[in-house]
């Protein structure tokens, strides 16, 4: 191959050179997602609840190295049980529950198990869904079959009976390497996780079959790229906006379904501070006129929400290809 | 086609099937068949083009992709260089995928959006040499200089570059395992009219300066007229007529090519070069007609339809019309066979031969 004589001289070849350098898709996303004052606002919230969490956490490893510090069962203020909200400490500015216990501080320790529960719920679902949805797509066949069976079958059964009856399994089991207690948050997290994959791999799958059928994925195998590195190069990279997408999602399904579940009694253990545990103790407080703890979990959860979900539509709106140019 | 194969001859196709199942109903059983490709013979020579026309859905592309194992092949045979190419397993296919290349119609579709010029462009060579990082850089810019691009456009993405350009990083990938034989697939169709003229340009030189040999795709006789060496004319699945250039253009035989070449304009205004209308559309290729499948179309049985008795006619409805025509081309299938005088020029017209 000789350079020496070509068509054209190389600027003037149609257009000339008035390109910018060396954008990626991925680096295109995030310039754009950056430049969205909403997207940033709401990021913000997020990355705020995260920062509680890490305070919850500081808060339950102090409780637990210090003596002087307190852990959150043993805070009970028998002489200050049910009060209104009020400022006259930070301990009662959302009031205080049948037992004198904070619900300011409540809420916050209830932002690390939703955080927890929405994040790992989907840190294995996410991935699973991806791989097992594109092999299906991919490769077709009886692996396809095999895999649309699986999901199907598990889509078959409502999502919220999947769980109950993945919960009530959950007891049974003794803790693994003595640990994780699958009766209690990791349990929720892995039944969540279960369910959710489902979703993705779906999602995954369709757009998979689609990509397959592109002329880049015919040119690579005419060039006789090996069949799995065609996958991994050409296929993936292609549905990964999705997986981003269906994370910020699945994130807010998980810690929905998290009150869900403790309100059924099924979530995370009762002594545990966390929203789904407060509204279920509401159930009661309601008729006695006690407002506060049911709105301190639903406020908290409902900007959690807001944001999770601003942000996925957001970020879905930066991610698709097929929207860059708008 | 005869079978002149001699050492002239890169590739040759014989009774080429590609059909595609349609699916359907209950446990989704196969219902009919896509008769995409129905026996198609080609030949391509050293160093030249052949092009292949035919309207849309004529089964261009499935034919281009077929012959590359791309897709399934229902039946026939494929020859490139002395080697079965259906029959290659593992290794000796390789070799083969690393000779032969295809370059697509559209330049949007055709690059991985995600992926750098440089890695598009050096996917070939990843896979088909041992070069180093370094040496891979350096030839995917000796590549992009060669079809007219800046070697540094290596880092950039597809979306950065207009369509024509797009077309030269595709082409820079097809050069990139130095291949002997492309499959055009509609290469400048997608493109205006003045980058179609440099994109052909830059076809041409390549093959003159590296030997290249194409199938070169297209959907009318204008695009090939200047640039195939041979052009086949396809219709529903089968080559009709196929011809060097110059007997293709100037003494066109099969009725269907002079339909398809009255609609190129000529630059000369010429008499006998009136716009031939085919009456009606072309068939499904799930149920095509029987015997010639050009029949319900064609002006020339039409013609010699009128000279006939009762019990050598049948009539067609097309656009509503009943017409009479030849019998014998509802009933018997043409082949493929040479025109008297001339070896090179066969067409598969029922009329025309004895
Ligand atoms: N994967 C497939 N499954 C089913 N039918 C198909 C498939 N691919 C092509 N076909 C059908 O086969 C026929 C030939 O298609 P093909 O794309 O080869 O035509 P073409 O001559 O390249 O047309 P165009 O000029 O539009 O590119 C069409 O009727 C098309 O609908
Ligand atoms: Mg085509």
């Amino acid at each position: 191959m000789t350079p020496e004589h070509t068509t054209l001289p190389p600027q003037q070849a149609d257009g000339g050179d008035h390109l910018v350098s060396g954008r990626s898709l991925w680096g295109d996303a995030r310039r754009r997602i950056m430049r969205d004052p909403w997207a940033m606002i709401c990021l913000g919230i997020i990355v705020l609840y995260a920062l509680i969490a890490i305070g919850g956490v500081c808060y339950e490893l102090a409780a637990e190295h210090y003596d002087d510090v307190p852990a959150f069962e043993e805070t009970s203020d028998y002489d200050n049980t049910n009060r209104h909200p009020s400022l006259e400490s930070p301990r009662f500015y959302l009031g205080t529950d049948w037992a004198g216990k904070s619900v300011l501080y409540k809420t916050l320790l209830g932002v690390k198990v939703s955080l927890t529960v929405g994040f790992m719920a989907n840190i294995v679902a996410i991935p699973l869904g991806v791989i097992l949805g594109a092999i299906a797509g991919f490769y077709g066949k009886w692996i396809d079959t095999l895999i649309v069976w699986l999901f199907s079958t598990l889509a078959s059964i409502p999502g919220i009976m999947l769980l109950i009856a993945l919960r009530y399994a959950f007891e049974e089991i003794p803790p693994i390497f003595g640990i994780i207690d699958l009766a209690g948050v990791p349990g929720v997290c892995v039944a969540l996780g279960v369910v959710s994959w489902i979703g993705t791999c779906r999602l995954v799958r369709a757009e998979v079959m689609k990509i397959r059928e592109l002329d880049y994925v015919i040119a690579a195998r005419a060039i006789g790229t090996p069949k799995f590195i065609i996958m991994l190069r050409h296929v993936i990279p292609n549905v990964l906006h999705l997986a981003i997408i269906n994370f910020s999602l699945g994130f807010v399904w998980a810690v929905k379904s998290e009150v869900i579940l403790s309100y059924l009694g099924l979530g995370v253990p009762v002594g545990v501070p966390s929203w789904g545990n407060m509204i279920n103790a509401a159930r009661t407080d309601l008729f006695m006129g006690r407002w506060w703890e049911l709105t301190a979990a639903v406020g908290a959860m409902f900007f959690l929400v807001l944001a999770l979900n601003i942000f996925g539509d957001r970020l879905r709106d930066s991610l698709d290809p097929k929207l860059r140019n708008v | 086609m005869i079978n002149n194969a001699d050492d002239n001859t890169l590739l040759t196709v014989t009774g080429l099937k590609t059909y595609f199942p349609v699916r359907g109903g209950l446990l989704s059983r196969t219902k009919a068949w896509v008769k995409a490709v129905n026996g198609v013979d080609l030949t391509v020579r050293r160093g030249k083009t052949l092009g292949l026309v035919g309207e849309s859905g004529s089964g261009k592309t499935t034919a281009g992709r077929t012959l590359l194992r791309l897709i399934r092949p229902t039946g026939g045979k494929v020859v490139f260089d002395g080697q079965d190419v259906f029959s290659l397993k593992g290794s000796e296919m390789r070799a083969v995928r690393k000779r032969i290349q295809i370059i697509f119609q559209d330049p949007v579709g055709s690059l991985n959006p995600r992926m750098s010029v440089g890695n598009i462009v050096g996917e070939p060579l990843k896979v088909h040499s041992s070069m180093t990082r370094r040496e891979r850089q350096a030839e995917v810019g000796r590549l992009l200089e060669r079809v007219g691009l800046a070697a540094g456009y290596a880092r950039r993405y597809p979306h950065e570059f207009s369509g024509g350009q797009r077309q030269r990083i595709g082409i820079a990938r097809a050069l990139a395992p130095k291949p002997d034989f492309i499959v055009c697939d509609e290469p400048v169709s997608a493109l205006d009219v003045s980058i179609q003229a440099q994109i052909l340009n830059l076809l041409s030189d390549l093959q003159d300066e590296l030997g290249l040999s194409y199938l070169f795709i297209a959907h009318n006789l204008a695009v090939v007229e200047h640039f195939a060496h041979q052009v086949a004319v396809m219709y529903l699945g089968k080559i009709v007529e196929v011809a060097d250039r110059d007997a293709l253009y100037n003494s066109p035989t099969h009725p269907y090519t002079r339909a398809l070449l009255s609609a190129v304009p000529r630059p000369e205004p010429n008499a006998d070069r009136e716009r031939i209308r085919l009456p009606g559309e072309v068939p499904s290729p799930i149920n095509p007609p029987s015997g010639c499948t050009f029949h319900p179309r064609c002006p020339l049985t039409r013609q010699l339809a009128a000279d006939l008795s009762g019990s050598e006619r049948h009539t067609v409805v097309v656009d509503g019309q009943a017409s009479p025509i030849v019998k014998r081309c509802t009933i018997d299938m043409p082949e493929l066979k040479p025109v008297a005088g001339d070896g090179a020029h066969c067409h598969a017209c029922l009329l025309q031969q004895d």
